[in-house]
């Protein structure tokens, strides 16, 4: 008799095995239907188009299961449009509701981190055992609103200490049934990887000033007293070009420290994200997507996942079998919704 | 009987563990490398069906069992809800997912063709005159700043012409204070502003061979502003969330307005609907008046000739540019005169 038990020990690549084809033909009905419903449906689509995109996600054999009810997520939806919306409208007649609007958004996103990442690790399952998020509002408060007031009184300079707390946060009060993940990410990591950005910026600003002024002077001494064109242009190429290089870089290189640093229990992850690649999807799928009038949104989603997958390995000195589940409580959507409204970004 | 390959997972440990499952009465018999279960099939909760998505057979407890073997679930568990039904059927259909995007097209067409438009007149009806006014006045403001000079014409036709107009506005019905402002820019032209500030500029004054034609003119931009064409124009070119801000009368979105009308006067071209609607008010006005629509006629004609001899590059500020003449209009002013 084969041991099922051990038959998954030692390293696992991840894949993704979705086809863009048929995630296309869900996302296409999803947005259909939530045109036609006035995004009442967007909530059983954004359920059916993750739980593709879950499912093709693979590891050690093994898919990961959405199970988030989507009447939860257009409860959600409601509140957080009726909440912000209304506040927003009524700031047109009483300015000071703006305001309030403001103070309300920042006293509530340390809930809206807890609940949405409470929210969809409940309803996130593997091999049955459903993932949970213990994470104190109290915590989620000093890390968000307490290192976030300080990253501003120092001008951004505590920044990367303040994205590698939000991450530690994040990563360590997630559990996969009863076993505890623990995040141990290098203190230089998160700087180390802010201070090369901010140093490609700099060479960028530095360099374009001195190639504008080289072709200037090289222009003025031909005797034109006309700069060319492809002056003014291609400056501006560069410059956007290191930005969108400098955000894949910061992208790649966080991803992997959070990944990196992530273990749980006999588990660990090894993620190689590739600052050039990330860059190139980028750039590629934005181009995809514009010249096919967002048709091709559904096959980026899909390279991206793809390329994400074939970059992250598991690792475990366990067999995972032995990792056992914890009994769980109902959930709620309501945090997890507020946040897709304004797009926060909580995931690891 | 239906039976079908699946995996369990019995939600204690993060075991998998392949298995059979059959249809076995009220119960579902599970066969695998251990004791054969009996699970009834009332403590079973499927999911919704994804075409490309394993089914998960929900176990009370937290376990699962998860197969690929659609045909088999559906056959066991027949009655799902209609709308995952009939959402699997259309995600499974090329077919369906080309009505999909034809469906899309044809709703974002309509949204931007029909809907944002209608909005846009509506909440032009709905912009108070005092707001309308404020807005007049900006957008004069810049523009004389950034184009007009101040005129070469002798104070004494200035004052003569002020006189006419001035008569010849005095019944507006909708309590409008119009005022005639003489300016120097490239080029014969006249535009009106929101609240009835009328520019006409040096040129123009000059090409018209008679006060009536200057009128004839004039009243066609009244005509404009009676049916509040700039304030459609702008609106209709500035997407939802101006509209909704100039429904609620939100000061910022006013400014942005504002500050957008100018470039929309000058660069932008009235429809032909517009055009015509702002011909017959002129006619009947001019008509009212005991003037003649055959002077509006007269001063196209050569106005038109006076554009196709200027060979600058400046048609930014050109009347023709912003108000394009065709051979009907000019044939409906003349029949109009008769």
């Amino acid at each position: 008799m084969p041991d099922v038990r051990s038959a998954d020990e030692g390293i696992s690549q991840f894949e993704f095995t979705g086809r863009a084809g048929d995630y296309f033909r869900i996302w296409i009905v999803s947005l259909c239907l939530s045109l036609l419903t006035l995004g009442v449906y967007s909530a059983w689509g954004k359920v059916r188009k993750r739980r593709y995109l879950y499912a093709h996600t693979r590891v050690a054999g093994d898919g990961f299961d959405y199970r988030a009810p989507p009447l939860s997520i257009l409860r959600g939806r409601v509140a957080a449009v009726v909440l912000f919306g209304g506040i927003a409208l009524a700031g047109h007649f009483i300015p000071l509701l703006q305001v309030l609007l403001f103070v309300l958004f920042v006293v509530l996103l340390p809930w809206l981190v807890v609940a949405s990442a409470r929210f969809n690790a409940r309803n996130t399952a593997f091999r049955g055992i459903t993932f949970g998020f213990d994470g104190r509002l109290g915590e989620a408060a000093a890390v968000f609103i307490g290192i976030g007031v300080l990253v501003i009184v120092t001008f951004g300079f505590l920044y990367p200490y303040y994205r590698r707390k939000r991450a530690e946060f994040v990563v360590a009060h997630h559990r996969f049934g009863a076993t505890q993940f623990t995040a141990d990410i290098p203190t230089s990591a998160f700087t180390v990887i802010y201070l090369m950005a901010f140093l490609m910026l700099m060479g960028t600003v530095v360099l374009s000033i001195v190639g504008v002024l080289g072709a200037l002077a090289l222009a003025g001494m031909s005797g034109r007293d006309e700069a060319p064109a492809a002056l003014s242009v291609l400056p501006m190429i560069a410059i956007y070009a290191v930005y969108l290089f400098i955000f894949a870089y910061i992208r790649a290189g966080t991803g992997n420290a959070t990944l990196n640093g992530t273990l749980i229990g006999p588990i660990r992850l090894r993620s190689s994200l590739g600052a050039w690649s990330l860059a190139w999807l980028y750039l590629s799928n934005a181009l995809a997507i514009i010249a096919s009038l967002g048709l091709a949104t559904a096959w980026a989603t899909v390279r991206m996942a793809r390329y994400r997958a074939q970059r992250l390995v598991l690792v475990t000195t366990l067999p995972l079998a032995t990792l056992a589940g914890a009994a769980d409580s109902s959930a709620n959507a309501t945090g997890s919704e507020v946040s897709d409204l304004f797009d926060v970004d909580v995931s690891l | 009987m239906t039976s079908f390959a699946a995996t369990l997972f019995d939600g204690q440990n993060a075991a998998r563990w392949p298995v059979r499952v059959s249809a076995s009465g009220d119960d579902l018999l599970v066969e695998g490398e251990f004791d054969a279960l009996r699970i009834p099939r009332a403590a079973i909760v499927p999911d919704a069906p994804v075409p490309g998505v394993p089914r998960v057979l929900r176990l009370r407890g937290g376990g699962a069992i998860e197969t690929r073997d659609h045909a088999a679930v559906e056959s066991l568990w027949p009655a799902q809800s209609a709308l995952a039904r009939f959402a699997f059927r259309m995600e499974s259909s090329w077919r369906a997912a080309a009505g999909a995007v034809v469906l899309i097209a044809a709703a974002v067409t309509f949204i931007i063709v029909v809907l944002l438009p209608g909005a846009a007149d509506e909440v032009a009806d709905r912009i108070s005159m005092d707001a309308e006014r404020s807005l007049g006045k900006y957008a004069f403001g810049s523009l004389e700043e950034s184009f007009l000079k101040p005129t070469a014409l002798p104070e004494a036709q200035r004052d003569e012409l002020t006189q006419k107009f001035a008569s010849f506005v005095a019944d507006d019905p909708d309590g409008r204070n119009y005022q005639l402002v003489f300016r120097s820019a490239p080029g014969p032209n006249a535009f009106a502003l929101p609240g009835g500030i009328v520019v006409v500029t040096d040129d123009m004054v000059k090409l018209a061979k008679s006060d009536s034609e200057l009128l004839a003119v004039l009243a066609h931009e009244i005509g404009h502003v009676r049916g509040r064409h700039a304030l459609r124009l702008l609106l209709r070119q500035s997407g939802v969330f101006v509209l909704v801000t100039a429904l609620a009368g939100d000061a910022v979105g006013m400014t942005i307005l504002a500050a957008a009308l100018p470039t929309i006067l000058l660069e932008s071209s009235y429809s032909r609907q517009f055009e015509q609607d702002a011909d017959d008010e002129a006619f009947a006005h001019l008509k009212r008046h005991g003037y003649s629509p055959q002077a509006f006629a007269d001063l196209m004609r050569r106005l038109q000739a006076a554009e196709k001899s200027r060979t600058d590059d400046e048609r930014f500020f050109r009347y023709l540019s912003s108000h394009p003449v065709t051979a009907e209009r000019i044939e409906r002013a003349e029949a109009a005169a008769r």
